[in-house]
């Protein structure tokens, strides 16, 4: 079994054997050919649909209608403009991602059960379009003579095409999207889909923009719906509305949670399964909606991971590029001064910051510089605007007044992902890792804004593509070794205890080549021993030049730690300078423990 | 004139139908803030076991009785086997799909068990013919009633929510279900509750639309659904005044485009409105924005 | 990665190969030496109404022939039935696993227009006699016109819109100045309201005054009503399903718009007269007359008698013990027929062969089946025409109502 595995595992034996099935295409009856073409159909399909439900969480009661555009497309270019195959399937797939993307802007914004609401709307309205334009799509009495092989009148630049090819081109073209797709999710690009699935706010706060993640996860959706929507259209012959209307999406949804959402080779299952069914038992459309239902009803409780669940090995979120060979060059660290720093400037300034929600003052003209090569403790009871002033400055928040300087560049209301990128990371009070991803894996997210390569080289493996992933994983390794954390490098996230979580986080942060480093209550839960590597990690930061805010309670990890603390309370701040001093300022010990009253005689 | 005032009035009676259903899926959201995607189906069963009970000795009153007996009691058992597992893990997408996935269910079942077939519905409350005269139109009576128990739930809901102690606590329930549990307030019973009360509208609406057809069968319910769910959208689903209102200005609004654009139009201008409305301002005509601390 | 390469590729693997390898279920018989038929129709979901009707009707017709001793002394077999729900993709598949058994010599299709229109390309490349029962869309035989040569293999016994839209004109025109059309979205309700207002024209140059539509399952049809009212209309002509049609009514009756309602054979539906209770009166609809005359022609009286024996007094049949319900011509009979003439066909060819057999079917001339006397050629490939059909209305009993044939 074993063997057999790791047979399989060698991408040019998995060549070898499509090519077996595609020659043993030649000898199959004609419906098993049309059942093979409508699997791969709808493993595209499924594919499509946990592109964007699986992996970047948005969940699409629409699917139907990206299907149907790809297939409405392609018909019309075919025959009504006399198109050959190969453009009007481009054209199909192009068309339906221009759809997903434009779909991707209203619905970015809006989240649960009113995304749900959204996506159920574009699939009503398409299947309405789809019934009244009938001069387009010939409306409810559909649209005739599509060339398809069945009828022996598609051909590709003169050369018929007859079911036996038609199967064997779908079969290379899934070959081709899968390898694509394996790409493209092991690449800093899929890590992102995720990332802002599992969490929005801490993708933001590593580079990741939610809006742009969010419009690539719709078109390419969409891109591979359209695509199989295209195939479908020749391979039937004839389209009629009632095919594209919200049962279509409820079963493309049912194939995606049936075999499992947020893998690779969950659609393939789900497909294949509610494919076969159907027609090996004439007797399960009796029952179709019933099990449909059911399973709906009870996958994400019995079986959250799908039939792929079932199996074992996980998705890979990140590459093995192999070695060339060559000598790589070292990871260089970037020039860090700027001008305005060679100037005395401070790196990072808040100047007279004032952050009122509806009326609630929670910072009220906080003032504080930060230069490198420092650490700043940020103290304060609770309430008094520490987390609040770490927000205004990572750019969730924008101040109500004042401003935020880094290396002298005005970032006041830059969103958090444009701050993350200038080079401020934070991390969260609890921390915010992908539970599914490895440590190596979630660690390498902290590197997404440093990545050049385009979404084109990552899904196409190119040498450039590739070599710039060496480069941030042997980075990774580099962090890991420094917080100790290569024995649990492959471990789950969430299989993980507290503390190596916490550590991953700020590891992810280091990755990044930040200039400047929130972090918020790093020590808490942490045992003695991970007291210790943090300490150690953050004398290491400041050695390299980085600036650091630490949120903290924990006195005593911070007394020999810190160059200097402030003090906020109430949205103000009462205290800046040495912790000696802090412990004996009037300000802060009344702030902290009150004010001793003086009893009236 | 008496084209747009009959417009406008059959659409305030349509409206009055997607306000009952929509003031029924807002409870659910009330206390969980999960919204039942299988509501539709509630209705038909509400309305077929109405009919099938009903032919026997029991009478279509009693039948009906029961048969809300029935919603109320599926959907308390939907919250403790596709609600409440999922509410805390897999986000919204858990519920929003097993919810979804119980509508589909029910219709399944409903199918096969009882045919797929169109059944008549007996009207019970006043005939397809009674009507009242008004402003030189005719206004059904089936519709009034409809519209008249919409009303009647709205204030109900209203005063239940700001007034009782009940209502108190469902809110303290939404807010903070941990907290409220601290001080005393039983979540659980609150949360089932409501979820009873939900099928309960469901049912009642279901039974209460199907006379006015005259004809149920599985697929009943589903598109009213939706239509509810464009409601509430519109409305907000912060309060049942949101719901009312939301559902007499989609069917007000779909009755004018008929009459005035186009019947075909009718149908898209929902979806057209819902896509709208959830891009500009997605918490509705009377919702709060939601402000989460991060 | 890796790992799941593989369990892609094993399942990959695993599903073509049960698909190439495993025969297809209710393929080839076992049985040497039978005439094998195929079919694929709605035998559950919502419109089984028909499929199931049809299929007991060609089974009623495979049991009478296989009586006699077969077709001259082959008997007849249903080799494949399959089911696709009325669903175009899942016909699409039936036929193609029916069209790949080289032994099935005709073919009876799908319950309605739109998996039809679907399989019929297909079906008509491949050459086999294939029957339509009950998809009313002309385009499936006549893909040129009606006045143009039919597809080679394919035979219509459904009531086609044309014919069915030349007897509502015929009868509305000469009654009616000011007409109303109201049809629900689909292909047979398009194709009939265009084929009606065509026939208006003919007959009496007449121009509808409103055109109305309404989605199947519709609740409320208000805006249409009023539009219709508004328009000034002084009948309304419905083409569409009992159901909807039920829903019309009331609301025309919920809006005092009681002018006089004349519709496509969904009028004589169960789903209407229930629906719509006491206010059917007055309502008439266009229908194949055979169970509606006071005797029954030979034909149909032997199906009814095989139906009742085989079956009772059930849904199909109607209420009344003694006679079959109008509307089992549109759901059990056009089937029965569909399958008798094919039988025929291959009995006077006395062969398999397509062409012969189409050539025979195509030969026959005044053939009394159930629904009417039959008569085709080259030209003619459909089995109903108008002087088939008869006007019904609803009129008042004591009782209740019943359907009768209206006066011309």
């Amino acid at each position: 079994m074993k063997k057999a595995a790791a047979l399989f595992a060698d991408s040019r034996f998995l060549l070898a054997f499509a090519v077996v099935i595609g020659a043993a295409a030649g000898f199959a009856s004609l419906s098993a050919l049309q059942l093979g073409s409508f699997l791969v159909i709808n493993i595209l399909l499924a594919q499509s649909i946990n592109l964007l439900t699986g992996l970047a969480g948005q969940i699409s009661l629409c699917h139907a209608a990206f299907f149907g555009i790809g297939a409405y497309g392609s018909a019309i270019f075919m025959r009504d403009l006399g198109l050959p195959l190969p453009a009007t399937l481009a054209i199909g797939t192009l068309a339906s991602a221009f759809f997903g993307y434009l779909l991707s802007f209203p619905s970015g914004r809006v989240r649960e059960f009113y995304l749900a609401m959204m996506t159920l709307g574009f699939g009503m309205i398409f299947y309405e379009v789809a019934k009244e334009w009938t001069g387009l799509t010939g409306g409810v009495m559909g649209f005739s003579d599509i060339p398809s092989p069945e009828l022996r009148n598609l051909d590709v630049f003169g050369f018929p095409v007859t079911s036996v090819w038609y199967f064997r081109l779908l079969l290379a073209t899934l070959l081709v999207v899968l390898y694509l797709l394996r790409n493209f999710l092991q690449s800093h690009y899929g890590r992102a889909f995720y990332a802002v699935h599992v969490g929005e706010v801490a993708a933001g706060s590593m580079g990741i923009s939610k809006a742009a993640t969010k419009r690539r996860a719709y078109a390419l959706s969409a891109a591979v719906a359209g695509l199989a929507g295209a195939f479908y259209a020749h391979l039937v012959g004839y389209l009629g509305p009632e095919s594209f209307g919200l049962h279509k999406s409820v079963e493309a949804l049912v194939m995606g949670v049936l075999g499992g959402l947020g893998s690779l080779v969950g659609p393939v299952l789900g497909a294949a399964l509610l494919t076969y069914l159907p027609d090996r038992l004439q007797m399960f459309a009796e029952y179709q909606f019933m099990i449909y239902g059911a399973i709906l009803m009870v996958s994400f409780i019995v079986m959250p991971r799908g039939l792929a669940g079932l199996l074992p090995g996980r998705t890979r979120f990140s590459k093995r590029p192999a070695r060339a060979g060559k000598e790589e060059p070292p990871a260089v660290a970037p020039h860090r001064f700027t001008p305005s720093e060679a100037r005395g400037e401070a790196l990072l300034e808040v100047r007279d910051v004032s952050m009122s929600f509806s009326g609630l003052l929670a910072l009220d003209g906080v003032s504080l510089s930060l230069p490198r090569n420092h650490v700043m403790a940020l103290v304060g009871p609770n309430g008094s605007g520490k987390s609040t002033l770490v927000n205004v400055v990572s750019g969730i928040y924008r101040p109500t007044s004042g401003r935020v300087l880094l290396q002298g560049a005005d970032i006041t209301g830059w969103r958090d992902y444009a701050v993350a990128r200038k080079g401020v990371i934070r991390t969260f009070q609890d921390p915010r890792n992908v539970p599914n991803f490895t440590v190596r894996e979630n660690i390498l997210l902290g590197a997404h804004h440093l990545y050049r390569h385009g979404q084109v080289a990552a899904a196409l493996n190119i040498p450039s593509a590739l070599r710039e992933e060496r480069v941030y994983l042997r980075k990774v390794e580099e962090v890991m070794e420094v917080t100790g954390l290569v024995t649990v490098a492959d471990e789950i996230m969430r299989d993980l205890p507290y503390g190596y979580q916490r550590i991953a986080e700020v590891a992810r942060a280091v990755v990044s080549d930040p200039d400047v480093i929130l972090l918020d209550e790093p020590a808490a839960g942490l045992s003695d021993v991970e007291l210790v590597r943090l300490d150690r990690l953050i004398r290491h930061l400041r050695a390299r030049d980085i600036g650091i805010v630490l949120i903290e309670h924990h006195m005593d990890f911070l007394s020999d730690l810190v160059d200097d603390v402030t003090v906020l309370d109430d949205g103000k701040v009462i205290y800046r300078g040495g912790m000696e001093g802090m412990r004996s300022d009037s300000a802060v010990v009344a702030a902290y423990l009150g004010v001793e009253e003086v009893p009236h005689a | 004139m008496e084209f747009a005032i009959q417009l406008v009035f059959s659409g305030i009676s349509v409206g009055s139908v997607y306000a009952l259903i929509a003031m029924g899926m807002v409870l659910t959201f009330w206390t969980t803030r999960v919204i039942n995607f299988g509501h539709g189906s509630l209705l038909m069963v509400g309305a077929l076991l109405t009919v099938v009970l009903g032919a026997g000795r029991l009478g279509f009153y009693k039948a009906a009785l029961i048969a809300l007996g029935i919603t109320a009691v599926l959907m308390v058992l939907a919250e403790r086997a596709a609600v409440r597992p999922l509410v805390k893990l897999a986000g919204s997408m858990g519920w929003i799909v097993s919810t979804l996935g119980l509508g589909i269910f029910l219709q399944g079942f409903a199918a096969k068990f009882f045919g797929s077939q169109a059944v008549a519905f007996p009207s019970l409350l006043f005939t397809n013919d009674d009507t009242i005269p008004f402003l030189g139109i005719r206004l059904s009576a089936q519709y009034l009633s409809i519209l008249g128990l919409s009303l009647l739930i709205m204030f109900a809901m209203e005063l239940f929510l700001r007034r009782s102690a009940w209502g108190r606590a469902v809110r303290a329930v939404a807010h903070d279900p941990d907290l409220s549990s601290i001080v005393g307030i039983p979540g659980r019973r609150v949360v089932v509750l409501s979820f009873a009360a939900s099928g309960l509208l469901a049912g009642a609406a279901g039974i209460m639309t199907a006379q006015i057809s005259g004809t149920i069968d599985p697929a009943f319910g589903f598109n009213l659904m939706v239509l509810g769910f464009v409601a509430t959208v519109i409305g907000g689903m912060g309060s049942s005044i949101g719901a009312l209102t939301g559902g007499i200005f989609l069917g007000v609004l779909e009755k004018l485009v008929g009459g005035y654009v186009s019947t075909a139009a009718q149908h898209g201008i929902a979806f057209a409105v819902l896509m709208i409305v959830l891009a500009v301002r997605p918490q509705g005509l009377f919702g709060k924005e939601e402000i989460t601390k991060i | 990665m890796k790992r799941n390469m593989k369990t892609v590729v094993g399942i990959l693997l695993m599903f073509f190969s049960a698909v190439i390898a495993v025969p297809v279920p209710g393929g080839v018989a076992m049985a040497a030496d039978t005439i094998k038929i195929g079919m694929t129709s709605a035998l559950t979901g919502p419109y089984n109404e028909y499929g199931e009707g049809n299929r007991r009707a060609v089974e009623l017709a495979v049991q009478k022939w296989n009586k006699a001793g077969g077709i001259n002394g082959k008997k007849i077999e249903i080799a494949m039935l399959l089911d696709d729900q009325l669903v175009p993709d899942r016909a699409v598949q039936n036929m193609r696993k029916i069209l790949d058994n080289k032994e099935i010599v005709g073919i009876i299709g799908p319950a309605g227009s739109g998996p039809t229109l679907a399989v019929i390309n297909m079906a008509a490349a491949d050459g086999r006699p294939y029957m339509n029962p009950i998809a009313q869309t002309p385009t499936i035989t006549y893909p040129n016109g009606t006045d143009k040569a039919p597809r080679a293999n394919i035979f219509s016994f459904a009531l086609q819109n044309n014919v069915e839209a030349i007897i509502l004109g015929k009868y509305v025109a000469k009654r009616f100045k000011k007409v109303g059309l109201i049809h629900e979205s689909t292909a047979y309700g398009v194709t009939g309201v265009d084929l009606i207002k065509k026939e208006l024209k003919t007959a009496a140059k007449i121009e509808p005054v409103a055109v109305e539509s309404y989605n199947q399952k519709d609740q409320d049809m208000t805006a249409q009503v009023l539009r219709l009212q508004k328009a000034g209309a002084a009948v309304v002509v419905c083409v569409g399903l009992g159901a909807d049609l039920a829903v019309l009514r009331r609301n025309m009756g919920r809006l005092n718009f009681n002018v006089p309602l004349v519709a496509s054979n969904g009028a004589l539906s169960l789903p209407y007269w229930e629906g719509a209770k006491e206010l059917v009166i007055g309502t008439k609809g266009s229908m194949i007359a055979v169970f509606g005359h006071e005797k029954l022609n030979p034909a149909a009286a032997e199906f009814a008698k095989a139906y009742k024996a085989k079956y009772g007094v059930d849904r199909w049949w109607g209420d009344d013990p003694k006679r079959p319900q109008i509307f089992m011509s549109l759901s059990v009979s056009n089937g029965y027929d569909a399958a008798t003439i094919l039988f025929e066909g291959i009995r006077r060819a006395n062969s398999t062969d397509p062409k012969k057999i189409i050539k025979a079917i195509e030969s026959i001339r005044n053939f009394q089946g159930v629904n009417a006397l039959y008569s085709f050629s080259p030209q003619r490939h459909h089995a109903i025409e108008p002087d088939d059909l008869a006007m019904f209305e609803y009129v008042k009993t004591p009782t209740g109502s019943k359907l009768s044939i209206a006066k011309d």
